[in-house]
């Protein structure tokens, strides 16, 4: 493999005044601190050239930076705005960081180097009030557009609570739904076609049975035909990215738990993991093969879901109601362990909860021998099933640059022949000690996503096996004393145990000030926490990259051309949450 | 009252009821008012619109799958639109953002309807005490029965299917004249936290976590 080029002396070397400085980090990857007048051309340097090959954009995001009290060495900054870049050939993530002062911060729109860009900066303008020069739409894309302020800001209220009681009269009620209708001049869409015939606007959504969720997406069609899509999203937005600046560091997991309400414990893991980062906590063995059983499991429970729903939106009923049974019997096994359904909240920092209950191994297992000729049968119901591959396959293609170009990442990136799962390339939490496969497709349809998600299963499947067949013995949690709760063993033995036992009981834990992210390959992609520490109980930033919102913002791209019913398979096949999107 | 059966073959000649003809009348016959017939009707025919907002919304989903089986109170008949639908589910977080919409929904569904707020969030803000959601739904629309939970087990929410049947069963909704008060007279809705509260008070031994 030849020689990484090191990137800060490339960036020098091209760009001698953009780079301002360096700042260390505990998650380990370089972030930079780019001049705001050069940040637009070090972009379009990073992704193409050959070497660096940052060519996709995982995250762009800002921080208000004023009431930060540790951030020495850093540029003076009131709004930051990261944008965070993988190179899937370098195998590593590089933070940019772009420090703006003043009242009314701005900066030039990366939506020229990334489409995917657009949504991401239209969400920084929504929550920061940072605006992006030249950027083609820099309207509220989360919040209603009636809404004052922007809710990100530290001066903006947290709670509901404290911002007065809600009053919708009728008035109130009808000015509110004018606002929400569509006006295709404002979204540059003609009313008429260049051979003068109408096209015809319709609204798919908010509340509409095929869009699994408050979506809602206003369709421009040419008779049977869609011409563009314009997704309308915001309306599950639950703010809990402003939540983890209230919450403690402990008290924030439940809240996980609901960012992606199909995967119960598998998003406490990259917050678990993030604030691990950052007070250098060490999980024991024990710990970790837990957590993999259980995020394993969540997947199996996600992609049943998905299976299901997708089988009925396709026009089949059986499938759903034999899917969903076999979740309950899922939920059995995840219920004697974690006590609850869907959201366990049942990681902590340093570990898990509670030890595995005695003869949790029988139960495993029985589901294992249970589901795997389910699988088969499903293959034979759904996925042979002629109507369904005609339904699905050549419908919705994308390929693998395109994929790319748009921050696509889980089964979605697999089913267009990229062969990359993030437990594979940069493994985290012990998975490089199992034995699975990646399954990929070839052609991007809608049938190659639909069978690489019952493959995961699969493979899933296995893993569990392989962690009932070696469970290692040990603690459960660590002994740090961050670790929340803190161990109780000690405490009425010696004085410094009982001290950090009642402060981080009472007050939370203290996570000493830096920054960390940390991610995890979910069942809908990559899904990330980018965390920062002030030195205090609570986080000063916490920001959730979910893998949906870019999935979605890419649908209209390779939706085009098809009919309302094609649609509605495209969407299945993608398989988002809606909380994964709005947060 | 008797039952007999007979097989498919069986000619008909071969019923011999041994009752009575007041017997008969009795079996064939049923006496009631016209409303609490309408009334029994409506209570076993709930039909809900097929309306959900967030984590609430599979557990919903799923309590109309084989294992719970909300068919068993009549109300699996799921409409997609609400000028067909007796009953609003509000599954899951009211956000400020859709709280219109909402709205416009409950108040296109026609009379008689009900509401159920589904879980923490629909009945109270839950734990999303934050800027984007509206503090229970009933802060802009009346609402019948709450499901606590966070999501509600299925089961929770058929308990509450059940009681709103039950409640249904015994409202009053005069079809013509009647003397004494007017208009709708809706049933008590009592604090099901208080009547179980010696029940649930009795018991002293809860099983280990420890064990599955």
């Amino acid at each position: 493999m030849p020689e990484k080029t090191d990137i800060l002396n490339s960036l020098k070397t091209k760009f001698p005044e953009a780079v301002l400085c360096e700042q260390p980090t505990r998650d380990e990857f370089h972030t930079f601190w780019i001049d705001k007048k050069f940040i637009i051309p070090v972009l379009g340097y990073l992704k193409n050239e050959p070497g660096l090959n940052f060519k996709f954009l995982f995250d762009l995001t800002a921080i208000d930076e004023q009431a930060r009290k540790y951030r020495q060495g850093q540029p003076e900054s009131t709004f930051t705005v990261v944008y965070q870049l993988l190179s899937f050939e370098r195998n590593e993530f590089l933070r940019l960081k772009v420090g703006l002062v003043g009242s009314t911060p701005s900066v030039a729109t990366a939506s020229t180097v990334w489409p995917n860009a657009n949504w991401y900066e239209r969400e920084v303008y929504d929550m920061f009030g940072v605006k992006f020069d030249g950027h083609p739409h820099m309207e509220r894309i989360i919040m209603p557009r009636s809404w004052k302020g922007h809710p990100l800001q530290k001066c903006h209220p947290a709670r509901a609570t404290e911002m007065g009681p809600f009053h919708m009269p009728e008035d109130k009620m009808l000015g509110e739904q004018d606002l929400y209708q569509f006006k295709p001049e404002e979204w540059g869409l003609k009313k008429t076609s260049d051979d003068n015939k109408d096209f015809m606007f319709l609204n798919l959504g908010p509340q509409h049975p095929g869009t699994h969720g408050i979506l809602r997406l206003i369709l421009q069609m040419d008779g049977e035909n869609i011409v563009n899509v314009v997704p309308d999203i915001g309306y599950h937005h639950r703010g809990a990215e402003k939540m983890g600046e209230r919450q403690s560091w402990h008290t924030y997991i439940p809240y996980t738990d609901r960012v992606e309400y199909l995967s119960g414990v598998m998003n406490n893991y990259p917050y678990v993991m993030a604030v691990e980062k950052l007070g250098g906590i060490e999980i024991p063995d024990r710990a970790k093969v837990i957590r993999i059983m259980l995020c394993e499991l969540f997947r199996i429970s996600s992609h049943l879901v998905w299976y299901g729903t997708f089988a009925q939106d396709l026009g089949m009923m059986t499938p759903v109601f034999l899917m969903f049974y076999d979740r309950e019997k899922l939920f059995e096994v995840i219920e004697a362990i974690c006590g609850d359904r869907m959201h366990p909240n049942w990681f902590r920092i340093g570990g898990v909860v509670q030890d595995l209950p005695n003869g949790w191994e029988g139960l495993v297992r029985g589901f294992l021998k249970y589901m795997n000729p389910r699988l088969k049968e499903y293959d034979k119901m759904v996925l042979r099933n002629r109507i369904f591959k005609g339904r699905t396959k050549g419908i919705g293609i994308y390929n693998t640059e395109e994929a790319i170009d748009w921050g696509v990442s889980g089964v979605g990136l697999r089913a267009t022949g990229f062969d990359w799962d993030l437990r594979k390339r940069m493994t985290y939490g012990g998975y490089d000690q199992f034995d699975f496969d990646i399954p990929v497709g070839s052609n991007g349809d809608c049938y190659d996503r639909a069978v690489l998600r019952s493959e995961e299963i699969r493979q899933s499947l296995r893993i569990i096996e392989q962690c009932v067949n070696n469970m290692p013995a040990g603690p459960y949690k660590s002994h740090n004393p961050l670790t929340t709760p803190p161990d109780k063993k000690f405490t009425m033995y010696d004085i410094e145990t009982l001290i950090n036992h009642f402060v981080n009981v009472t007050w939370g834990p203290v996570i000493p000030p830096n920054e960390g992210f940390s991610l995890v390959e979910a069942s809908k992609g990559l899904n990330g926490y980018y965390l920062v520490s002030d030195g205090s109980t609570t986080s000063y930033r916490t920001r959730i990259r979910t893998p949906s919102f870019p999935h979605i913002q890419f649908v209209p791209y390779f939706s085009k051309g098809y009919t309302i019913a094609d649609l509605l398979a495209i969407l299945g096949s993608v398989d988002y949450v809606l909380s994964d999107i709005d947060r | 009252m008797k039952w007999w059966t007979t097989k498919a073959n069986d000619p008909v000649s071969s019923i011999n009821g041994t009752g009575s003809f007041q017997k008969a009348v009795q079996e064939s016959v049923v006496l009631t008012t016209m409303d609490s017939m309408v009334n029994w009707g409506r209570k076993n025919s709930i039909w809900p619109f097929n309306f959900g907002l967030s984590c609430c919304y599979v557990e919903m989903a799923t309590s109309i799958t084989s294992k719970y089986d909300i068919s068993r109170f009549g109300a699996e008949v799921i409409r997609g639109t609400p000028r067909e639908a007796d009953m609003m589910i509000v599954a899951g977080t009211v956000f400020i953002k859709m709280a219109p919409v909402i709205r416009q929904l409950y108040e296109q569904m026609m009379a008689p309807r009900w509401v159920i707020a589904m879980g923490a969030c629909a009945s109270s803000g839950g734990m999303y005490d934050i800027y984007s959601v509206v503090q229970g739904v009933d802060k802009f629309m009346p609402v019948d029965v709450y499901v606590p939970g966070c999501p509600p087990r299925p089961d929770a929410f058929l308990e509450g299917i059940v009681l709103l049947r039950d409640a249904v069963g015994k409202e009053k909704r005069p079809l013509s004249w009647t003397i004494g008060d007017q208009g709708i007279i809706k049933s008590a809705r009592p604090s099901m936290k208080a009547l179980k509260h010696d029940e649930r008070m009795k018991v002293k031994e809860l099983r280990s976590p420890d064990e599955i």
